[in-house]
């Protein structure tokens, strides 16, 4: 059991897939349950890959093992093709000033390496819990509050249904009736038994959905909200040069996704809700219910190279550290693996079936632990700064995730705050993080100075303990005799990523399903299998 | 809610491969067993009412879904756990050497508040084959290795005959259930996935 590396056994296998993040995962779970023969690897030594949650020294250690490629030695053997890593992550900066205090409540961190992410409630990442029956392993909690930074600095609540818009007191009347009478248009245009005068026509559909917005006369603190607190936009809509302009139909489509998320589950008022223990949570589920499906699972495995039929460049199996050979018509890789040239000299080139939906290459990431909560009474909580709402010339949205300890990820008297933004470069990434946590920072200092009375009392403790700031490229997924996932995008929600993986699938497999046949997959159909199904997701 | 999770005990079985424990839950749910092996497919989790002092409690037993045979068993399968179950075979020395590493493994994994005091219980299991004769691990070595770890609760059985089978299950869940619960950080306001679901379909919308 202490060997290094154990042999595994069969050698043969349907398809191979090594790294264990989210699509790789959902792409084992859906191979599985149709019958396929799979074998699971990851070369660390826990599930999630650039999917997983963390502890601090963890994190530090992954996001540096996976800023350099392993020295390669390469082979002589013309039959393999040596399988390099590359640099996902950069620029990593990371500061801890309290060290004692991490090192104490070191197992009770769970950091996200992909953060900021969550579900909206009726997403299809939601779709593919239910439909695999993941739930039975996963707990969730609500992201009590959506906030947007309005003018000075100011954060106002997000208004995100009808009785909250009617209670809300940052709009004044005209706003709010402005703001009902937008989403009642929205609202007739999905209805089904609305006739098509009552649609929005196609030509606003295909216009850029701040035009239409700006159409409709709604005020500019309203367009914000709409455009970056619930469609969720990247870049800046109102200039013309937006390289990635929002159509009106994506635009209302993304509206609609919110909308049906708000109240869908009864114990979450908002749209928006996060797993216990981590967004790790979910590959691990989507892993075990592969597992219990017979795929088979092997992490502290890494795949050293490639073998490769010498007649025809075509892929053959891999080679692992322990030297062992393994065989299968197909494999998946995460995406910090290279593309090695040699196989794909196959006649099939690797396609991308994905389109590229950002422009940017890049998403800067930030993690920051704190001793305070933005907000006194509220754990869990979503911050957007719009573009221009940083500095002026700020054309890319800041997003800011806040999360407690009632999802355990931190220790109790703790916060986790997770920053994204996408960014061309470092330079453009670090500045959008950093002047978003000294917003963050000025507003702690006020809001402390506002309770505080006594001038000359002690000195306060630094409000962020630790701190990581990194840079992550992007990559879609690519499809050919080698396939590779995707890598976490720049988006808060898993709706890209599950659609990359099911496309994935399909490419592979295209005469399976996905998502299972049944609403209830547990096949009881083998003596060693008599799933007595209570109603455990209540638990 | 809190009341609700309480009344859920959740159970894991942990010990090498192809010591018996997908047997072992079948045995003791199903009341059946399969001679033919197959390394475990297909078993996710099995439940099991039980009644202890009057009141009715769900036991929700986890296999390890073939994930041990590799030690990938991943921090989520363990979190949770109201007892751990460590099986060997008393057929198989390495099973038994390796109690020690499952055990560590759960405190790590798990890292339960108060280690000192987990509900641990060990089955000795496969006692039937060949009438005994085949045995490498004597009874008395087994108590010894409980003893030492905090008195953990022995027992011998045959997933095969039924032997045994009840009585180990009967302790299980009696340690389960006095296992202090974790500190409540999941407990309010757990959000019910699937429940909402069913809201969903039955058109109640507003």
């Amino acid at each position: 059991m202490t060997e290094a590396y154990p042999q595994i056994d069969p050698t043969t296998f349907d398809l191979i897939i090594v790294g264990t993040g989210l699509p790789e995962s959902l792409i084992a779970a859906a191979a599985s349950a149709a019958g396929k023969s799979v074998l699971h690897l990851d070369p660390n030594p826990f599930y999630g890959s650039h999917f997983a949650s963390l502890g601090p020294d963890e994190l530090s250690a992954f996001l540096s093992s996976s800023s350099f490629p392993p020295s390669s030695s390469s082979g002589e053997d013309p039959a393999t093709v040596s399988l390099t890593t590359r640099p996902l992550y950069s620029n990593v900066e990371i500061s801890s000033l309290a060290p004692e205090t991490l090192e104490e409540h070191a197992r009770k961190f769970n950091l996200d390496v992909a953060g900021p992410r969550v579900l909206f409630c009726a997403d299809r990442a939601i779709d593919a819990i239910l439909k695999w029956s993941t739930n039975h392993y996963l707990e969730f909690k609500a992201i009590d509050a959506n906030f947007i930074c309005v003018e000075n600095g100011k954060l106002m609540r997000v208004p995100d249904s009808r009785s909250a818009i009617f209670k809300d007191k940052n709009l004044s009347l005209i706003e709010k009736n402005q703001l009902m009478k937008f989403l009642k248009i929205v609202q007739r245009h999905l209805d089904p038994d609305e006739d098509a005068s009552s649609k929005v026509s196609q030509e606003d559909l295909e216009s850029p959905f701040a035009e239409f917005l700006a159409k409709i006369k709604l005020p500019p603190k309203i367009k914000s909200i709409i455009m970056y607190s619930i469609a969720m936009a990247d870049h800046d809509q109102d200039v013309e040069a937006c390289k990635n302009i929002l159509k009106t139909k994506d635009g209302i489509d993304r509206l609609a996704l919110f909308q049906s998320s708000v109240g869908r589950f009864p114990n979450s008022p908002g749209a928006l809700i996060y797993p216990s223990y981590g967004q790790g949570e979910l590959p691990q589920a989507f892993c075990r219910r592969a597992a219990v499906k017979r795929c088979l699972y092997v992490l502290r495995m890494p795949v050293v190279a490639l073998l490769i039929d010498e007649e025809n460049g075509q892929y053959r199996g891999i080679r692992l550290a322990s030297g062992q050979d393994l065989f299968s018509p197909k494999l998946i890789l995460d995406p910090s693996f290279v593309f090695p040239s040699q196989a794909g000299s196959s006649p099939e080139e690797p396609v991308h079936v994905f389109s590229e939906k950002a422009v940017e290459a890049k998403v800067a990431r930030g993690i920051c632990i704190t001793r305070s909560s933005l907000k006194p009474d509220i754990s869990n909580l979503l911050v957007v700064y719009p573009p221009r709402s940083l500095y002026p010339e700020q054309d890319i949205t800041v997003r800011v995730l806040q999360l407690g300890s009632t999802s355990a990820i931190c220790p109790p008297g703790m916060f986790v705050l997770y920053l994204s933004a996408l960014c061309n470069d470092a330079t453009q990434g670090k500045k959008l993080l950093n002047t978003a946590i000294s917003a963050i920072e000025v507003s702690q200092i006020s809001e402390r100075n506002a309770g505080v009375k006594n001038e000359d009392a002690e000195v306060e403790p630094p409000f962020i303990i630790w701190k990581a700031i990194f840079i992550q490229e992007l990559s879609a997924g690519k499809y050919g005799s080698i396939c590779s996932t995707p890598s976490p995008d720049g988006n808060l929600n898993y709706h890209d990523l599950v659609d990359a993986a099911e496309k994935l699938f399909h490419a592979t497999y295209p005469d399976e399903a996905f998502f299972p046949e049944t609403a209830s997959p547990e096949n009881a159909d083998e003596d060693n299998c008599p799933e007595d199904d209570g109603p455990l997701e209540e638990a | 809610m809190a009341s609700r999770r309480r009344m859920l005990l959740k159970v894991i079985i942990l010990g090498d491969s192809g010591v018996g424990k997908t047997s072992l839950m079948n045995q003791y749910v199903n009341k059946k067993f399969s001679n033919q092996y197959k390394a475990t497919i297909g078993a996710d989790f099995l439940t099991k009412e039980v009644q202890f002092e009057d009141r009715l409690f769900t036991l929700q037993i986890w296999d390890t879904a073939g994930q041990e045979r590799f030690q990938s068993l991943g921090v989520a399968f363990y979190r949770g756990a109201d007892c751990c179950v460590l099986v060997y075979d008393v057929n198989v020395m390495k099973s038994f050497e390796n109690l020690n590493h499952w055990r560590e493994e759960f405190l790590i994994q798990a890292s339960p508040s108060d280690p000192e005091n987990f509900p641990f219980v060990v089955l000795g299991n496969k006692v039937d084959i060949d009438g005994g004769n085949s045995r490498v691990v004597s009874e008395k070595k087994a108590k010894a290795w409980c003893a030492s770890k905090g008195n953990i609760p022995y027992f011998e059985t045959s997933a095969k005959e039924g032997f045994n089978v009840e009585a180990a299950f009967q302790c299980i869940a009696k340690n389960a259930l006095k296992n202090e619960p974790e500190e409540e950080i999941y407990l309010p306001d757990t959000i019910d996935v699937a429940g909402g679901q069913q809201q969903r379909s039955s058109g109640c919308e507003c």
